[in-house]
């Protein structure tokens, strides 16, 4: 059984990575507690409050608010908080389509600032991601992408509500492990975790790649995929690669433009003898630090 | 009877694929035999491989002297170590050669006397398979048997090789048998451990089935670089019990003699039984990639297909 996971020093709140936290939680009450510091938080600063619920009632979050001494109604009247669905707003048409979302932020954030807020935070309640709506198997996708594409660049604080209620312990534990802080319930450590870098374009990929977390590695290679060729890999804590894991990952840089190499750090073992049984790997995944 | 003259002379070298046992009982028997051959393709300017036990080599690198570098020579108590990984490096070899506008001449001897009955199987199997591998290529492969060893790996060697004979005379075998139906036969019961560690899994333990596997071979004493090669082939064979063996299998660990074995059974078929003998693209999924890999890292791969399905042993020695 996989060790709960301890409490990482907590980023500064206002770093990209302070602003964008994974929040676990299996009850009620610590639903509306993570709720009401949030939006109390966010009302004190002066920024605009969006949340996205997913199977919580609009009415429900706004009572929740209510008996927890917030001026909700307020807050609404002045356009200072909003309350909508995702089916309603994001995942509205043709699904979640992570590229899509990551413009919408900056939209949203410009909206927010030019109606005279100094910043916006948002809640999103992820519990869709477990279910069958189309693109939601590029959520992990899309969590690893924001801290590079979305928070280095734009005052957005962002919780990302994680109900254990709806949602498998071990989808949670990878979804919350892909962000940089995270608040409530301790959570597994996943087969194979991956998350942004804090410091520079990347991934940090740490435990175990095998078979059984090829979906964590394929959401890596889509981050790869994208990227620019600066973009590191960090493999410190890797335990295992398998030649699959590999494979994906190589072929997610061989197809960027130009066929940049993968920069790996911190290659371990079974990356460097997976190097050594196909020397052709070579042109498309570089150790920079051999 | 059918009496062919020399090696280098056999029927249809030059045509098709020509495969060769020579049974030698001297070393001058074997330097003439094996000589001869190399000799001819060199006259010939066949690419040459001489894969021989390390001990065999300096004999047979003095009677080329002068075409020493024109002859590719290998060590195959390391290359062969695992002979599950022999034709693998034979078939790069062979298709080297065609790169180069070239036939391939090749001298591969899987068994020498020490070989364990376990490893002797599998080149057995070995030598069978290089029958369907090469089938209408023009490659010739002259594989030594030193007279010396076991009684039933000479009887193999009549089965697994479509010519046989000694320095000077070559005959089409009489006792020659269907590949598949070697590969059947080599599919002998494997003796039971005397006390393993049993860890069933499926798709949601992978992970944790590699962990148990490293510190299970960690306190047994693999060093780290040997686990590392340890791993790499648990992991793929477990992956593809999940993958191709009904979605889960049975991993059991032991030592002994020295080395450490990992069984993986599950209800899977090798349904080609080239399956993992040839170098894969590594960027391909199909292909047999992972089976590749464990005979690249393991010193003994043992494959047995029986009725439940498929049983898959991997060795790793201490040293």
């Amino acid at each position: 059984m996989p060790v709960a996971r301890r409490a990482a020093a907590r980023p500064e709140p206002d770093s990209p990575e302070g602003r964008h936290s994974s929040v676990v939680f299996s009850d009620d009450r610590q639903w509306a507690e993570h709720l009401g510091v949030f939006v109390r938080s966010g009302l004190e600063r002066g920024e605009q409050i969006q949340y996205f619920a997913d199977t919580t009632a609009p009415e429900r979050v706004l009572r929740a608010l209510t008996e927890a001494g917030i001026d909700a109604a307020g807050a609404v009247t002045r356009g200072q908080l909003s309350v909508s669905v995702a089916a309603q707003t994001y995942l509205a048409g043709s699904g979640f389509d992570p590229d899509t979302m990551i413009g919408l932020w900056f939209d949203a954030a410009e909206a927010a600032s030019a109606s005279g807020y100094r910043g916006l935070r948002v809640i999103g309640e992820m519990s869709w991601g477990a279910r069958d709506v189309a693109g939601a198997d590029r959520l992990l996708e899309y969590e690893l992408r924001v801290h590079e594409e979305v928070f280095a660049h734009v005052p957005l604080t962002a919780w990302c509500f994680y109900d254990r209620r709806l949602m498998a312990d071990a989808y949670v534990s990878v979804l919350a492990s892909a962000h940089l802080t995270h608040r409530g319930e301790p959570y597994a450590v996943p087969a194979l975790r991956v998350a942004p870098l804090a410091d520079r374009p990347g991934l940090l990929m740490s435990g175990s790649a095998g078979y059984d977390t090829r979906d964590a590695v394929a959401a890596a290679a889509a981050v790869i995929s994208g990227a620019a060729a600066r973009t590191e890999l960090d493999l410190a804590d890797l335990r295992h690669l398998d030649a699959a894991s590999l494979a994906v990952l190589a072929d997610a840089a061989a197809g960027r433009p130009g066929g940049t190499p993968l920069k790996v750090r911190q290659a371990p073992s079974p990356l460097r003898r997976l190097l050594q049984l196909f020397p052709e790997l070579d042109s498309v995944v570089e150790v920079v630090d051999r | 009877m059918t009496t062919y003259g020399p090696a280098s002379a056999g029927l249809g070298r030059q045509a098709a694929f020509y495969h060769p046992a020579l049974f030698y009982g001297t070393e001058g028997e074997y330097l003439d035999g094996v000589g001869t051959f190399v000799q001819d393709a060199l006259d010939r300017e066949h690419s040459v491989l001489v894969a021989v036990p390390g001990p065999h080599l300096p004999l047979l690198q003095d009677l080329v002297e002068g075409n020493r570098k024109h002859v590719t020579w290998v060590d195959m108590r390391q290359a062969g170590r695992n002979p599950g990984r022999i034709l693998s490096m034979l078939q790069e070899f062979a298709d080297r050669a065609v790169d180069a506008r070239t036939q391939a001449s090749i001298v591969g001897e899987p068994i020498w006397v020490g070989r364990t009955p376990a490893e002797a199987w599998e080149a057995t199997r070995h030598e069978a398979l290089i029958n369907l591998a090469f089938t209408g290529r023009p490659v010739s492969i002259l594989c030594p048997y030193d007279t010396a060893l076991p009684e039933d790996v000479l009887a193999q060697a009549h089965r697994t090789h479509p010519v046989v004979g000694a320095p000077g005379a070559y005959r089409a075998s009489p006792r020659y048998t269907d590949p598949h139906e070697v590969c059947c036969d080599c599919d002998t019961p494997l003796p039971e451990p005397p006390d393993a560690v049993v860890v069933p899994f499926g798709e949601r333990a992978l992970a944790s089935v590699r962990d148990e596997a490293d510190r299970w071979a960690a306190a047994a004493g693999l060093p780290p670089v040997r686990r590392t090669d340890w791993l790499l082939a648990i992991g793929e064979a477990t992956a593809n019990s999940v993958r191709h063996g009904g979605g889960r299998g049975t991993l059991r660990l032991w030592c002994a003699d020295g080395e450490l074995v990992a069984e993986i059974r599950d209800r899977g078929r090798l349904a080609d039984p080239l399956m993992g003998r040839r170098r894969p693209d590594p960027r391909a999924a199909a292909g047999g990639r992972g089976v590749w890999i464990m005979h690249q890292v393991c010193d003994l791969v043992e494959f047995r297909a029986v009725e439940q399905g498929l049983v898959l042993r991997l060795h790793m020695g201490l040293e």
